[in-house]
């Protein structure tokens, strides 16, 4: 199910915040999300998961409309902050929101033994969330996202504030969610990332300055490195 | 919808905080408003100069329950420089040259009062034909504070509290991005603040079963009515309540908020409950009270509890509550378009 976002625009009050975005992703590519903090990264998932509606433009999954709350099912979302209830165990958060979704009990019982094992959770699964700390949060959050096996995994800075060793593990799994089929946005401003995606979209103040393969774009610099195609965008923008 | 309401439950009974204020907070106040509206015993002292007084009128005095001191003349001449030098004294009883009787009392209390009363009393023993009989088609004479207000307790705490723990969940829901999530699953928006509801009425059945059983067996509050039919308006406050946090929640930013919004959303149905008789709030305020929740639930727990009502009489408020309850219920459906649209 490829995504296809056709002039996408969304401002809040005077700030416009999405300027003309179109670009499409194909089912089964793990397309990166690269900007600078501000630059709309997470309005754009959000536009693109229905939590918000555009002002203009038209987002599609297949030839299904956004928003529409009969794909929900089949997407997984992992927001940028926790998003989970601290006053519950990881087991007791993964046991809700799995139940949210039409799974049979048994299947989702033996799916959470999977998945908190997939995290390296497994040992703490009862243990209250508030007593977490911030990686085995973020952990436990990918796990919820992946919980109901979706097709398309939406990815809001899954990797910021998490140390290198987990952040290659946490890489891992991700390409390992690729290999069984899955569509992986992820949205990340940290450029060393871009080299495990396919594809690289790069927003800067809300517009998409770029959108190729990741091997493209890193031809498309001098020193290989990714900043350069942002250092060029901020001297154009300065250029009246 | 009732995986939510699962989680509800769960997620309250891990939090500690919030089990002893849905729980413990209504009975430790409960106890407390026992105390302070309860049966006073206060003897009220009153001063008369003994010389200037008649006999008869001393000994009717002495026979009421009230301290009686002397005082001399010239203190009485000077009764409220007596009065504020004499703080253990209520009331100073003097009779002018006409006989009539001139009471001087150290301000307008509920002491001033018990001495009127025992005075009043007294002057009825000496003369039998101004004695006055007062009767009541509800309550006693010697009914307490406690007695003829605690109704208004019990709907108050059947929805503050519940009011206080669900408006502060949903505003963390809120803030913590978790309800963001929860939009993303394919969950219904009804079912978002039903499933809320449903998991908070498990603890308002048994915090209303909690505070009725002890106001009436251990505390002993007069009840006229059926103790089932009390536990249903208190019950449906508070699922009016988990509304109506759901409402105040969308105009709080965080749980500080909700404490801050405490004077607009609760302070004022405290006074419209009927705490103070509607009929006595000038310029028709009274009628404030018909678009405020409390006010419903209060008056059906004072039909059953106080003129020993049945479901006949007090129905219409429990339709009001019920239609209060609804139109937050729809109000709360729309407010959550902000995190989807379907």
């Amino acid at each position: 199910m490829d995504i296809q976002l056709s002039h996408v625009k969304k401002s809040f009050g005077d700030t416009s915040v999405i300027k003309d975005v179109s670009f499409t992703i194909a089912a089964g590519e793990i397309c990166c999300l690269l900007g600078p903090s501000g630059s709309g990264k997470t309005t754009l998932i959000r536009l693109m998961i229905g939590a918000l509606p555009p002002d203009s433009g038209t987002i599609r999954f297949g030839d299904i409309e956004m928003p529409n709350r009969a794909i929900l099912k089949r997407l997984g979302f992992m927001p940028q902050n926790d998003a989970l209830y601290e006053d519950l165990s990881a087991h007791g958060n993964l046991k809700f929101f799995g139940g949210l979704y039409p799974i049979p009990k048994r299947t989702l019982d033996a799916r959470i033994k999977e998945v908190l094992e997939m995290v390296e959770l497994t040992g703490h699964s009862q243990k209250l969330v508030k007593n977490f700390s911030g990686g085995m949060k973020k952990r436990l959050s990918l796990a919820i996202a992946i919980l109901h096996k979706p097709d398309i995994l939406f990815l809001d800075e899954p990797t910021a504030g998490i140390d290198p060793v987990l952040r290659r593990k946490i890489w891992a799994q991700f390409q390992s969610l690729k290999a069984q089929g899955t569509t992986i946005i992820v949205s990340t401003h940290v450029m060393d990332e871009v080299v495990e995606c396919d594809k690289g979209a790069l927003l800067y103040n809300g517009r998409l300055i770029e959108y190729d393969t990741v091997n493209r774009l890193l031809d498309k610099t001098a020193s290989g490195r990714i900043e350069e195609l942002f250092f060029a965008a901020s001297e154009s923008e300065a250029r009246p | 919808m009732i995986q939510l309401a699962k989680r509800v439950i769960r997620q309250t009974i891990n939090d500690k905080r919030s089990v002893m204020l849905i729980l413990v907070a209504p009975l430790l106040i409960l106890t407390l408003v026992y105390f302070l509206l309860g049966d006073s015993d206060y003897v009220a002292t009153v001063a008369i100069d003994r010389d200037a007084v008649a006999a008869p009128v001393i000994t009717a005095l002495e026979q009421q329950e009230l301290n009686v001191v002397g005082l001399t003349a010239q203190e009485a001449e000077q009764a409220a420089d007596y009065l504020q030098h004499n703080e253990d004294v209520d009331a100073v009883l003097r009779f002018s040259e006409t006989s009539a009787m001139d009471i001087t009392l150290y301000e307008p209390s509920t002491k001033g009062a018990t001495a009127m009363s025992e005075i009043q009393k007294a002057m009825a023993d000496l003369n039998p034909s101004a004695e006055t009989t007062i009767s009541y088609v509800y309550g006693t004479q010697d009914q307490s504070l406690f007695d003829s207000l605690g109704y208004v307790f019990l709907a108050l705490f059947s929805f503050f509290f519940v009011f206080i723990i669900s408006a502060m969940a949903l505003v963390r829901e809120r803030s913590r991005g978790t309800l963001e999530r929860l939009m993303m699953t394919p969950i219904r928006r009804g079912e978002v603040i039903a499933g809320y509801t449903l998991g908070y009425s498990v603890f308002a059945i048994i915090q209303a079963v909690i505070i009725v059983l002890y106001a009436i067996f251990v505390l002993q509050l007069s009840n006229e009515g059926n103790i089932g039919w009390v536990l249903l308006p208190m019950v449906l406050l508070a699922v009016t309540a988990v509304s109506f946090g759901a409402t105040i929640s969308i105009f709080a930013g965080s749980e500080l908020q909700v404490v801050q919004l405490i004077p607009f959303t609760i302070i004022p149905q405290v006074f419209f409950s009927g705490l103070i008789p509607l009929d006595l709030i000038p310029y028709h305020l009274g009628n404030l009270s018909y678009i405020m929740p409390i006010y419903y639930g209060a008056a059906a727990i004072k039909g059953i509890m106080v003129y020993g009502d049945g479901f006949t009489e007090i129905w219409g408020h429990l339709a009001g509550l019920t239609t209060y309850a609804l139109v937050l219920y729809l109000i709360n459906t729309q407010a959550l378009k902000k995190f989807r649209k379907l």
